[in-house]
């Protein structure tokens, strides 16, 4: 019998919650060290992940075990190349956000760590989940230690922020659940059993308007989540609210999980209605790229212009996605994990000086780099993978991305707008250039205007100690993203060709019905991967 | 089973409850009356429980043909009894806290469980009035049991006075009923009514007037009126005991005749039957009730329109009846078992909030109680995020449950769970706001603060209820096959 990996994942953060909600309150000590402790001990499990071997597309880890069985409700975990690295880059960011926070929170130790564990919990129970209500319980799950971090320990207007986000999310997710039931009414009429089981589901056809309906519900719930424009109205508050921890942890993996959705689930199950409205939610991803740049630029206040920026790149996952090939969708991986390091190393660094001036304007600053040399060099680093500098690990996700969107251009119909498309998102690499540089000029080069800002302490050993990992990450996805590559490319390839069929056989139908796609699938070439939207034969031999 | 081990939990309640009658009557005042009125309400339900899993037979048994010996039954009487058990604990902490405590508000209590527990077995028209009279009596006394309280006994009148009203309704339907099928009894209405024999014209009416009767008790819109002032009127524990244990009989009475009475597909029908009242009155109650507790400055208050809401719910699982049978059935039994607890835990919490003299009543009073007093707000927090369907709670798995029953009912039904579930997303903002209140504000300077009492029977209470809130939320299994069963005993 295999270990089961999944489980202690799961099971170490449940444990630990417990375990700090029963110790003294006064034991502030040892209830940081134990929640660290716990985070660290899950990032050796999901470390030891890595070492399986991904080469073939399947699930690895699976465990399952019947939950409610008359409802055919089951446990069933595992994980395979898409969803591993965000399980890394989740045990990775936790303990990093939680280590950050303990500089800055100083009320209620025991309550935030408590919040922090089940937050980790949640998200790597939705990441491993296979099973969707399993996901669903995980998905909500999230929810409450998120909203209590940005309600309890946020700045000024953090119970408008938290409820804010609360509700934005839970519409979408309710009306996901709706759109899961009948999913599920729908298998049960055909195969005389409910499943929630992922790969049983998997099997069903819907007809066009059934899979738009679903479609719509479970791309709702997600591009709230992501946040795309026009849902990202809540990213914004919930960042400038939430202490420095949370924002961390909220950009590095709580957004990864809506496209993270969309890629597990909402796309495979409705093909039909992903292709068609995939090109849409991909132009509202190209939309959100330079409304978010343009809305970075004109801020005035640090964190707020971190978040938009985080609408902006969160645009070109979106647009890596849809575009349907292994470029794109390596691409919108890969840019996942570096979006998740980059943009939360920023948000660390945005705490940093947050802490010590309590002030987050721009204008309240400026040549910072004579008093914080280490500082500077930091989140010049940091900035340089933000707005992809070659070299660092923004550069290999941007470029897989326009490269991955380029090629779907030449199909007919919706074609040409991929063209379209792909030059105004590289016009967003450049926007991005404008206004983070924009922004590091007026911080920190110049002179010191402010007075206040001539005594400022450079980085301590902690916030060291917590960017650290990010710069090395930064710099090895940045010059050998093969190692990253290699672990996701058979599933990638895997789900292209996967997706290709199950679009041709969702096309077919008139009626729901079964289909064993694992025959359908075996002995299916889509030509280097590329699916529906095909070159032309000369670039396929290129 | 005999008759007679099939209707002991009903027996052995009345001896309970004559028991202590006497006990008070005869003994000194220090007698721990709350105890023993929750230990036998526990053992009743028990005994009820120990029945469902065992040997009851699926065909149910009917005793003096008034009395139905089902698994249905069972189910609520464990329902019951689990709801008005607690509802003892609680009153063991509150009433001796606020010097209310007197002897006939636990005599009050067991007959009144003994009312809904008659009303939750009655198959004939007949009984059904005797039960709901029992239990309505006994429930409007508990409402005014505060009687210098302006507050109580305006929501006591309003309650008897409107409950009397629907209660003729409800009797003037059972007469047109037998007129037009010449039966009392549910089973024989089912026969005449399946058969085409009815009057038509008359049944129908017949058959409105019962369902404005009970939805009356049920509290579904627009029947809700007087429920938000009994709610608030009665002391607090006598409202967890009305959200539970009264409304947990009039789902099962309101199942009974509608399955059991007019369970005919023409008379269900989408199209032709009383699903589509059904529907407009579950629409309607999730809106409504949503929608008015959010404007509710009095967290009781704001419980009791939750509790309407709730309702809503419950019909949605009703409606589904007439496409999935015994699933819908078995979804609104576990829906009403998980509300139950839940909202004990919710109402429980808001009795450990206050003390003598400062009983908490608004969001005011709860704020910044999570720091102050955060073994208090914990139990809370888990109460409301149940009642708003988080999972992995009981009431999460109550929601799941009903919507799925409305999906699978399939046509306009899944717009109904849509519907739902959009009016439980207006829930969660009020929910929240007892955890924003209790978590995340802190009390204004120049008001007074609630201080939690100190009560071992509330705190049992409170663990009681949140450990099968979490329990039937994680391990949803052996509730559900209960559920499963009782309402095989039904609908096949």
């Amino acid at each position: 019998m295999t270990t089961r990996y999944l489980t202690w994942l799961l099971a170490i953060p449940a444990i630990s919650a417990l375990v700090v909600l029963l110790l003294p309150r006064g034991w502030e000590k040892t209830i940081k060290r134990f929640s660290i402790g716990a985070m660290l001990v899950e990032l050796v499990i999901s470390i030891r992940l890595i070492l399986a071997d991904y080469s073939d597309a399947g699930y690895h880890f699976v465990e399952h075990v019947a939950w409610v069985e008359s409802f055919g409700i089951s446990y069933k975990v595992g994980i395979d190349g898409l969803s591993l690295w965000l399980v890394i880059l989740t045990t990775l960011l936790s303990p990093i956000a939680l280590y950050a926070s303990w500089g800055s929170i100083t009320t209620r130790i025991k309550e935030y760590a408590f919040s922090f564990l089940l937050l980790e919990l949640g998200m790597l129970g939705a990441f491993v989940a296979l099973d969707l209500f399993l996901f669903y319980v995980f998905w909500e799950l999230m929810l409450v230690p998120m909203y209590l971090i940005i309600g309890v320990w946020g700045g000024k207007d953090r119970v408008y922020a938290a409820v804010k986000f609360f509700l934005y999310t839970m519409v979408g997710s309710l009306l996901m659940l709706v759109a899961i039931l009948y999913l599920v009414a729908s298998y049960e009429k055909l195969a005389g059993h409910y499943s929630f089981d992922l790969q049983e589901l998997s099997t069903l056809v819907l007809p066009a308007l059934p899979q738009y309906l679903l479609f719509a519900a479970f791309a709702l719930a997600f591009a709230i989540k992501v946040p795309m424009f026009p849902f990202h109205t809540w990213l914004p508050d919930a960042h400038v609210q939430a202490p420095t921890g949370g924002s961390v942890i909220l950009a590095a993996v709580l957004l990864k999980l809506g496209i993270y959705g969309f890629i597990r689930f909402a796309m495979p199950l409705f093909p039909v209605a992903s292709q068609a409205i995939g090109p849409v939610l991909a132009g509202l991803g190209v939309f959100g790229i330079i409304y978010g740049a343009y809305a970075a630029w004109v801020q005035r206040d640090l964190k707020k212009l971190v978040a938009y920026s985080s609408v902006s790149h969160m645009g070109f996952i979106l647009l890596g996605l849809f575009a349907m090939n292994r470029n794109g969708i390596s691409g919108a991986i890969l840019q996942m994990i570096n979006h998740g390091i980059s943009t939360g190393a920023l948000f660390l660094l945005v705490g940093v000086i947050y802490d010590r001036r309590h002030s987050r304007l721009l204008d309240d600053f400026g040549g910072l780099a004579k008093v914080m040399p280490w500082y500077t060099l930091f989140f010049v680093i940091i900035t340089l993978s933000s707005i992809g500098l070659p070299g660092t690990n923004g550069f290999v996700g941007e470029f897989m991305i326009l490269a991955g969107s380029f090629l779907s251009r030449t199909s007919i119909g919706f074609g040409s707008s991929w063209f379209i498309m792909t030059l105004l998102a590289t016009t967003g690499v450049i926007f991005a250039a404008v206004y983070m540089l924009h922004a590091v000029l007026r911080i920190f080069w110049g002179k010191v205007v402010h007075t206040e800002n001539e005594a400022l302490t450079d980085l301590n050993r902690r916030e060291v100690a917590s960017l650290l990992p990010l710069i090395v990450m930064v710099f090895w996805i940045g010059l050998y993203p093969k190692f990253f590559l290699d672990k996701m490319n058979p599933a990638v390839d895997a789900f292209v060709t996967d997706f290709t069929v199950r679009y041709e056989e969702g096309l077919r139908t008139g009626e729901p019905r079964l289909v064993d796609f694992d025959k359908l699938t075996q002995g299916f070439d889509a030509p280097d991967g590329l699916a529906l939207a095909r070159p032309t034969n000369e670039e396929a031999q290129r | 089973m005999s008759a007679l081990m099939g209707v002991s939990p009903l027996l052995l309640l009345v001896a309970a409850g004559l028991a202590i009658m006497l006990v008070d009557a005869f003994s000194d005042e220090r007698t721990e009356l709350a105890l023993v009125t929750a230990a036998s309400l526990f053992v009743v339900a028990g005994l009820a429980g120990v029945m469902l899993v065992g040997e009851v037979p699926a065909t149910p048994e009917v005793v003096t043909r008034y009395l139905a010996v089902d698994r249905l039954g069972l189910f609520f009487d464990v329902v019951i009894c689990v709801g008005a058990g607690l509802s003892a604990l609680l009153a063991g902490g509150y009433l001796r806290e606020h010097g209310l405590e007197r002897g006939e508000f636990y005599v009050l209590i067991i007959f009144t469980a003994f009312g809904a527990m008659v009303l939750a077995r009655a198959v004939d028209l007949l009984s059904i009035f005797l039960g709901l009279e029992t239990m309505s009596l006994g429930a409007y006394a508990l409402v005014a049991y505060r009687r210098t309280s302006a507050r109580a006994v305006e929501g006591a009148v309003k309650y008897f006075l409107l409950g009397s009203f629907a209660a003729a309704i409800l009797l003037f339907g059972s007469a047109l009923l037998y007129g037009a099928t010449g039966h009392t009894d549910l089973a024989g209405i089912q026969q005449v009514v399946a058969a085409g024999e009815a009057d038509a014209t008359l049944a129908v009416l017949a058959l409105v007037m019962l369902i404005v009767g009970l939805a009356f008790k049920l509290g579904a819109v627009p029947f809700h009126m007087w429920v938000p002032d009994a709610y608030e009127g009665a002391v607090t524990p006598v409202t967890t005991f009305m959200s539970v244990g009264v409304k947990a009989a009039a789902v099962a009475v309101l199942v009974r005749v509608l399955v059991g009475g007019f369970g005919d597909p023409a008379s269900m029908g989408l199209y032709t039957g009383w699903t589509p009242v059904i529907l407009l009155l579950a629409v309607a109650t999730m809106v409504y009730g949503n929608l008015a507790a959010l404007a509710q400055t009095s967290v009781k208050r704001m419980l009791a329109y939750s509790s309407v809401a709730h309702a809503g719910y419950i019909l949605v699982g009703l409606a589904a009846v007439h496409e999935v049978g015994s699933f819908a059935v078995s979804s609104v039994l576990y829906y009403i078992a998980a509300y139950t607890v839940s909202n004990v835990l919710a109402f429980g919490s808001l009795i450990l909030m206050g003390s003598k003299g400062k009983e908490a009543v608004s969001y005011d009073d709860l704020a910044g109680a999570g720091r102050r007093h955060p073994m208090a707000a914990f139990p809370f927090a888990i109460g409301v995020l149940s009642l708003l369907g988080m999972p992995p709670t009981a009431g999460f798995f109550g929601k799941y449950y009903v919507f799925s029953a409305a999906v699978q009912a399939g046509g306009p039904m899944i717009w109904v769970a849509v519907i739902g579930v959009l009016a439980s997303a207006v829930g969660a903002y009020y929910y929240l706001k007892v955890i924003v209140y209790l978590f995340m504000r802190e009390p204004q300077e120049d008001q007074p603060i609630a201080v939690p009492m100190q009560s071992l029977y509330v705190t049992v209470a409170l663990v009681l209820a949140g450990y099968y809130v979490v329990k039937m939320g994680v391990t949803p299994s052996r509730y559900l096959d209960w559920a499963v069963s009782a309402a095989s005993s039904l609908v096949g």
